[in-house]
């Protein structure tokens, strides 16, 4: 048969995959992820100890009692006190353990997490980033460093990063795998997450919760630096000859995509600027998206239509 | 008042215009010419045979019980379907639409769907298989066997049964008519907003969506209505409430569930709708609307449809396993007990859906834990399946193939249930494809079950078994498609994956996104199997005509013949036990005749609910297009044909003994009386009784 040497494709392929460590949150980068991945652990081994011994009763029972076997037959058994004490008390048990130990780690891993701040870091390392979800980009904006980034969002190792999230547009999720769980990102509405940097690493951030036809191409590059590197690129950043006004925002907030997820730096964003475009979007404020743009977005057609992105001064 | 459009609009055909007809797009003209050469073969076949008047009297106009539940299953199936081709396409955009460079034929970037169009195809795939494959498919095993198990003659309002299924359809052909004439919805099944709101999406998509869904939710509500009022009103004397089949006990559950919370998404549906319509702002971001608001009154209704789903679910695998074990059920009261907790546990856990909106940890806590609350009750079942199996007698028919499956599925489903239910783990994979391939075991269980019952029933109404061997084929193809592609899925989940990517950017993904294509074309083998399945089934009938398919069957649905009539059961059956017909075999009693019968009282036929349905499929097509003069037509027409209704003096008529006789006759030596005897003219004036 010609056809038998592909169907030992798909197991193959498989086990090519694991060996490349492709699995990303079995390896968490930082405290958060870390306490994660933990919990992710616990349960499935406390899940498992009561999975298991039932997948294996049920193959016992089948091979047992198939017709034909020799097994017992008893018509009439379907009542027993105490077994039915049991099938009610050993679910009852694993999930009041169970709930108990996710009461606890929510606590511990808890997005605006003043814990980990105030744990993990003495006041000068907490570095603030407000993100702005548009359609369909990210802007970072460091309020501090008086810079603004499209689609590049770089932290200092060994600091905690406070992220400010809201959107112009419609509803949204940032997610970083291995360092940023999910966390939703909405118009007229701030939300937070805090992560800490133990490690240098370059990662891809995305969009996870969909946010119409350019959602695929909402990623961002997210680089854990040193601290000397970061002031740096700060240095170079804020250097930049495009200013981030209010009226600069309100360009790149139109829906577009940037294709290739190019990165763009702005100096001086306007103070509040994540204040106002909070208060925008609750005013009434949308950036509304055309059919014939949704339609154009990853066709052949897109390239008439698309406007290119902020200046590129990478 | 009226919201501002952009596009044309005419009073005559409001929006429609002749470019919404997408003729360019190459996908759906050949679906245009596969429906037109299917429909006319089926429209061909008709006339060919003259069954046009057949369909009309014993199909089209019936209230049997039977009958519509059976065309609730040829929907649903044929809804199933369409929902897989969405699915198969999605699954190939995304193999190949995989890395930064990934080439892109027929118009797109990458693969082959541009979003606009992917977006589409998944946000129908969602609605699809939830509310126009899944619901009509466990509606109409409901309908076919809640009453024969109770020993009723038919639903209790068997009228409303009818309109039940017409409003489905019309929802239905709402969806596929979107196919062909605008778009469908690109937002999600859930209908994400504020992405639903007219900014976002200025198209007729979203209207096809919400239309559909509000239209098939009245349908469910009313069939619901009449569910319980069955199970309720209309058991067999004898038949005390410990004595009801697990299956009835479900439905009634899983009834009162859509009783309440359907209402919740017409609401919501409806504010959307005020939204898009009238230019209110009940969801926007701005000018003082709450878009969670939505979110929230979308999951009060999400989560308990799950469980809507899922009840009838376990009732099926309760029904399977002890017929195909050849022992009682073990635990029945446990299992009563069980079902209702879940159901009412249902209605606590809605916020697990967003536990990443930034809720605080005490919210998501309380959440969490009653989240896990449905675990307990789940675990019983489970185990009171496994010991149902214990010392008994199993046959490993197609059906308890199917359910054996569905226990596999539920405990994955279970395991990996029980770690989103964790917020901790939930944040790293809350809107990732883990979360996909969660939930599709627990949707996968409900077509496990669906398939079980198909097999299992399917010879109660037509007289005559699927073929075993091709049975078991499909089930064996279906079945390890089912574990490679979703094995994949969890496995990409862990690789990062989020969900609704039409272009996978991630080159990392590609080698288990080949693996889930994979698994999708066995599903497509799976379908071929399924085919073959009935069609040599058909051929053979004569074959496996039996008197009782399955001889370890244990409930009441058995003890009438098979195929059944059109009255189901010649005398009102007397309940003696919880299993009868299990107890009635052992003491000798199951081939038992009534000395004497009784004039039974049959519903009438009735044209309304089809023409009822029908209106309401205009009314949903003008409401999506804007074209009120038509909308004020079908409407009107509609309140006409309710009008028509209220004065309708024909109460049905009555079966009279010697007629019951003669036909209990004839079935004893194999006939088969599915049809009626024409009364159509000749209705019980109201004074007769």
């Amino acid at each position: 048969m010609r056809l038998k040497p592909h169907l030992t494709l798909p197991p193959l392929l498989a086990l090519a995959a694991c060996s490349t460590g492709d699995y990303r949150l079995f390896h968490p980068m930082n405290m958060v992820a870390t306490q994660e991945w933990h919990a992710t652990l616990v349960d499935v081994v406390v899940m498992l100890l009561i999975i298991v011994p039932v997948l294996l009763a049920v193959g016992i029972f089948i091979w047992r009692y198939r017709k034909g076997a020799n097994g017992a037959y008893d018509p009439h058994w379907s009542h027993n006190t105490v077994l039915e004490f049991l099938v009610w008390g050993i679910p009852f048990l694993v999930v009041a353990g169970l709930g108990y130990y996710s009461v606890k780690t929510i606590y511990a891993v808890e997005p605006y997490n003043p814990g980990l701040t105030q744990a993990k870091a003495g006041p000068q390392n907490v570095l603030t980033v407000d993100v702005i979800a548009t359609d369909w980009q990210w802007v970072f904006v460091y309020p501090q460093q008086h810079l603004a980034t499209i689609d590049e969002l770089v932290v200092p190792q060994g600091s905690v990063v406070r992220l400010r999230l809201t959107s112009t547009s419609v509803s949204n999720d940032i997610f970083v795998p291995q360092l940023v769980t999910m966390i939703a990102v909405m118009p007229g509405m701030r939300t937070m997450t805090t992560f800490d940097t133990p490690k240098l690493g370059d990662y891809t951030g995305f969009a996870a919760d969909f946010s119409g036809a350019g959602f695929s191409w909402m990623q961002f590059a997210t680089h854990i630096v040193t601290p000397d590197d970061f002031t740096a690129w700060a240095q170079k950043a804020a250097a930049s000859p495009n200013q981030l006004s209010y009226a600069a925002f309100q360009k790149i907030a139109q829906p577009q995509v940037n294709e290739g997820a190019k990165v763009s730096y702005f100096s001086d964003p306007e103070p509040g600027l994540f204040e106002k475009v909070v208060a925008a979007a609750q005013a009434g404020v949308v950036y509304p998206v055309s059919d014939e743009l949704s339609k154009s977005i990853g066709s052949n057609e897109h390239a008439k239509l698309v406007t290119p992105p902020g200046p590129n001064v990478k | 008042m009226q919201a501002q459009l952009p596009g044309p609009w005419s009073p005559l055909l409001g929006r429609l215009t002749l470019d919404q007809i997408p003729y360019q797009v190459p996908i759906l003209q050949w679906t245009f010419a596969g429906v037109v050469v299917i429909g006319l073969a089926v429209v061909f076949c008709v006339l060919y045979f003259r069954k046009a008047g057949y369909l009309w009297r014993e199909w089209l106009t019936t209230v049997d019980h039977k009958k519509i539940g059976v065309m609730y299953i040829v929907v649903g199936l044929v809804m199933l379907f369409r929902g897989f081709v969405d699915g198969l396409m999605m699954r190939t955009q995304q193999v190949l639409a995989n890395g930064p460079n990934a080439p892109g034929i027929m118009g797109a970037q990458h693969g082959f769907l541009p979003p606009y169009h992917f977006d589409q195809v998944y946000s129908a795939h969602g609605t699809i298989m939830i509310l126009f494959a899944a619901t009509p498919i466990l509606t109409g095993f409901q309908n076919i066997v809640v009453p024969l198990q109770i020993g009723a003659r038919d639903m209790a309002f068997p009228y409303m049964n009818a309109l039940s299924l017409w409003l489905t359809t019309a929802g239905a052909a709402l969806v596929m008519l979107s196919l062909f004439v605008g778009d469908f919805s690109a937002a999600g099944w859930v209908g994400l907003i504020p992405l639903t709101e007219l900014p976002f999406s200025p198209g007729t998509g979203v209207d096809y969506w919400m239309w559909a869904i509000q239209i098939s939710s009245v349908g469910t509500t009313l069939n619901a209505i009449n569910m319980i009022t069955t199970i309720v009103e209309m058991r067999a004397p004898g038949m005390s409430w410990f004595r009801l089949p697990v299956f009835s006990w479900t439905t009634l559950s899983s009834n009162i569930i859509a009783l309440t919370a359907f209402p919740v998404l017409g609401v919501a549906l409806a504010l959307l709708g005020a939204d898009r319509y009238l230019g209110a702002h009940f969801f926007t971001a701005g000018n003082g609307g709450n878009l969670m608001l939505y979110t929230n009154l979308f999951w009060i209704w999400g989560h308990p449809e799950v469980y809507f789903l899922i009840l009838p679910v376990f009732g099926i695998l309760s029904e399977v396993v002890p017929t195909f074990s050849e022992k009682p059920l073990f635990g029945y009261v446990t299992m009563v007990a069980a079902t209702f907790a879940i159901a009412g546990i249902s209605w606590l856990v809605w916020l697990h859906h967003f536990f990443t909106m930034g809720a605080g940890p005490d919210i998501n806590g309380f959440f969490s834990v009653a989240t896990m609350l449905v675990g307990i009750p789940t675990g019983v079942k489970v185990f009171n399946w496994a010991f149902t199996l214990y010392r008994g007698r199993i046959h490993f028919s197609v059906p308890m193939l199917w359910a054996l499956f569905g226990l596999f599925l539920l405990l994955a489903g279970g395991l990996t249930g029980m770690m989103l239910a964790l917020p901790a783990i939930n944040y790293t994979v809350h809107d990732s494809v883990f979360l996909v391939a969660h939930f599709h075991c627990m949707v996968l269980l409900v077509v496990a079950a669906a398939f079980a019952g198909v097999t299992y029933w399917f010879p109660k109404l037509f007289g005559f078994k699927l073929d075993e061997g091709w049975g078991k084929a499909f089930f064996w193809v279906f079945t390890l498609g089912t574990v490679i592609t979703f094995a994949a899925m969890f496995a990409l989940g862990f690789e990062g994956e989020t969900r609704r990517l039409d272009w996978t950017f991630d080159p990392a993904w590609k080698p288990m996104l080949i693996v889930e294509e994979f698994g999708i074309m066995l599903y497509v083998v799976s379908i071929v199997c399924f085919v073959i399945m009935l069609a040599v089934s058909i051929r053979d009938r004569a074959k496996t005509r039996l008197a009782q398919p399955w001889p370890t069957a244990r409930t009441l649905e058995w003890l009438t013949h098979t195929p059944v009539p059109f009255y189901n059961f010649a005398v009102t059956p007397q309940v003696n036990m919880r299993d009868e017909l299990a107890w009635r075999r052992e003491h000798g009693l199951d081939q038992a005749k009534p000395d004497r019968y009784e004039a039974i009282h049959m519903p009438s036929n009735s044209a309304l609910p089809v023409i009822i349905g029908a209106l309401a499929g205009v009314w949903g097509f003008a409401m999506i297009w804007r074209i009120w003069w038509l909308a004020g037509l079908s409407l009107a027409g509609i309140i006409v044909c309710v009008i028509i209704r209220s004065f309708d003096k024909n109460e049905g008529y009555y079966l009279q003994p010697e007629e019951i006789e003669a036909m209990e006759t004839n079935l004893a030596i194999g006939a088969i009386i599915a049809e009626q005897p024409d009364r159509s003219h000749s209705s019980i004036p109201a004074e007769a009784h």
